[in-house]
């Protein structure tokens, strides 16, 4: 069914107005980040007349962003491949080894999803500070990790629970261990739901700030949204620096986005659809 | 094979949320890990500040139908295939992948007092108006800000649940001449009752969880106090002043308002859906 055909522009011309107003808050600021300060101050609106990259260098050098970029690059690597290791190894387990229980952890594990990290944060930085991890890389890491297994722990169960059985016996009667399946068959067949479930892990960390926040307190260690936040007050007078710094931390993001648009949407729909 | 995210999670999660609970009911201070009782809901409800973040998640359930229905509206037109609608859909939920510290930023910088959309609105002869320093203002910008930013998530929730929808019938209402309007009440909004409530309880969720990067960067808590919510009221109590017995508490509080939110919009779609 479609829109008759009289009444189709009368709902995309605001549908195209929406459109421009969700792209050009990111436009503005790109512009923005290439523009002398003298120029945002005469006119916000123009385009910038040459790139000025030196805005860009200011940000990554004398703001320090190029530090915390590499901070976020370690930490969100390292936690993606946790989650992508344990997240599948637990996803095989609970779809297709039936053992006494693995209902009954599917389920826990489902519960965790709906425990926000607001409700848990606060005696999770205590269990991090009495261990020594607090204010380390493995224990941010660890938090993320923590934060975002049972959504990755769903997504693989859902993709392998759509996978026959048959694959995993005949492997077993051609003589391969459990590890042996996991590393040869599971891991191999499962490449789009680790890919859609990388993706999404990756976007998580690297955005989040509340976090990050909590468990890196100390000023070398910040990743880069919370070295963002702290540009507000330091470059409140230059605005097109500022702009940069938001770029930088938005640009990996965008990335991402223009070419796995469709993974991400579809790990997020399957995440809702299948629950 | 299980055991890692066991571990993982009993540990960092699941035993984390019980001595939060724990903690609630213990005090600050001089009077750590001494059991008190309720002193620290007694007091979370005496200070005016989580007062005004209570306040203020009144206010998001009151604008919940918004969030929802402004996202349903558009993938029912994308669904319907507009002129344009497959860029419709990629533009519209690239917001939803930035960082709530990106989006709080580019809007700083759009809606500052001297800023860019001010001086506009000054040409247009309305006035300036102080988006994020009026503390009648501020929490409609933030919350104006978040749907900005999430409506595309929903969207996104919305055209996965209309791919199930039976489209025979969308053709028999065809066939009988039935209007668009008509056909949005009788047959796609009654086929899509379950993807609805998914949303309504996602968008709320939402709202109570992933504000914190909008409220750190865009106001901080202020003007006055009127933009806390619950989960930067938490924050502050444990990063700020170092009251974590206090912290657990409003945590404790947060996580009994998302029962009972989730629980009512269950129970309230239900009903509604029967009666259809």
């Amino acid at each position: 069914m479609r829109v008759p055909r009289r009444r189709r522009w009368v709902v995309a011309v605001p549908m195209a107005a929406l459109a421009l107003a969700t792209v050009y808050p990111l436009v503005f600021t790109a512009n923005v980040a290439m523009k002398s300060r003298r120029d945002y101050i005469l006119d916000r609106f123009s385009p910038a007349d040459s790139l000025r990259w030196e805005n860009i260098a200011t940000a990554w050098t004398s703001v320090g962003l190029g530090r915390y970029f590499v901070n976020s690059v370690v930490v969100v690597a390292s936690a993606v491949a946790l989650l992508l290791l344990i997240g599948s190894m637990a996803g095989f387990a609970l779809s297709h080894l039936r053992f006494r229980g693995s209902r009954a952890l599917f389920l826990c594990f489902l519960a965790a999803l709906f425990v926000p990290f607001q409700v848990v944060m606060v005696p999770l930085a205590q269990v991090m500070a009495d261990t020594g991890l607090i204010d380390t890389y493995p224990g941010l890491i660890l938090a993320y990790v923590a934060q975002f297994l049972p959504f990755s722990i769903f997504l693989m169960t859902s993709y392998y629970s759509g996978i026959p059985r048959e694959i995993v016996d005949a492997a077993r009667v051609d003589g391969n261990t459990l590890y042996g399946v996991y590393r040869r068959i599971m891991l191999p067949i499962g490449r789009p739901a680790l890919l859609s479930v990388g993706i999404l892990n990756a976007l998580f960390c690297w955005n989040d700030v509340l976090i990050s926040l909590l468990m890196m307190p100390s000023a070398e260690h910040r990743t880069l949204m919370v070295g963002v936040t702290s540009l507000r007050g330091q470059y409140s007078d230059d605005i097109p620096t500022f702009a940069s710094g938001v770029l930088i931390a938005a640009l990996p993001v965008l990335v991402i986005y223009l070419f796995f648009q469709r993974q991400i949407a579809d790990g997020i729909t399957a995440g809702a659809t299948k629950g | 094979m299980v055991a890692p995210a066991v571990l993982v999670v009993a540990t960092l999660r699941l035993w984390p949320l019980l001595l939060g609970v724990n903690y609630s009911f213990t005090g600050d201070g001089a009077r750590d890990g001494v059991p008190v009782g309720l002193d620290n809901y007694a007091e979370l409800f005496d200070d005016p500040l989580f007062r005004t973040a209570l306040e203020n998640v009144g206010l998001l359930v009151l604008l919940l139908p918004v969030a929802v229905a402004v996202p349903g509206m558009l993938a029912t037109f994308i669904f319907l295939r507009v002129p344009g609608h497959r860029l419709f859909r990629s533009v519209y939920f690239f917001p939803a992948v930035l960082s709530p510290v990106i989006v709080g930023a580019i809007f700083n910088l759009l809606l500052a007092f001297d800023g860019p959309l001010n001086s506009l609105l000054e040409k247009a002869g309305i006035g300036a108006v102080d988006w994020l320093g009026d503390p009648d203002v501020a929490m409609f910008t933030v919350v104006g800000v978040h749907v900005w930013a999430t409506f595309g998530m929903a969207l996104v929730v919305f055209l996965a649940g209309f791919s199930t929808l039976d489209t025979t019938l969308l053709d028999a209402a065809r066939v009988d001449g039935a209007s668009l309007a008509r056909v949005i009440r009788h047959v796609i909004v009654p086929g899509l009752s379950r993807t609805i409530q998914f949303v309504f309880v996602t968008t709320m969720i939402g709202m109570l969880t992933s504000m914190f990067g909008l409220l750190y960067v865009m106001t901080s808590g202020g003007p006055e106090g009127s933009t806390y919510l619950p989960e930067y009221y938490i924050w502050i109590q444990q990063g700020q002043m170092n009251r974590p017995a206090l912290a657990s508490a409003a945590s404790t509080v947060l996580f009994l308002i998302m029962l009972v939110v989730g629980l009512a919009q269950i129970g309230l779609l239900r009903r509604a859906g029967r009666e259809n």
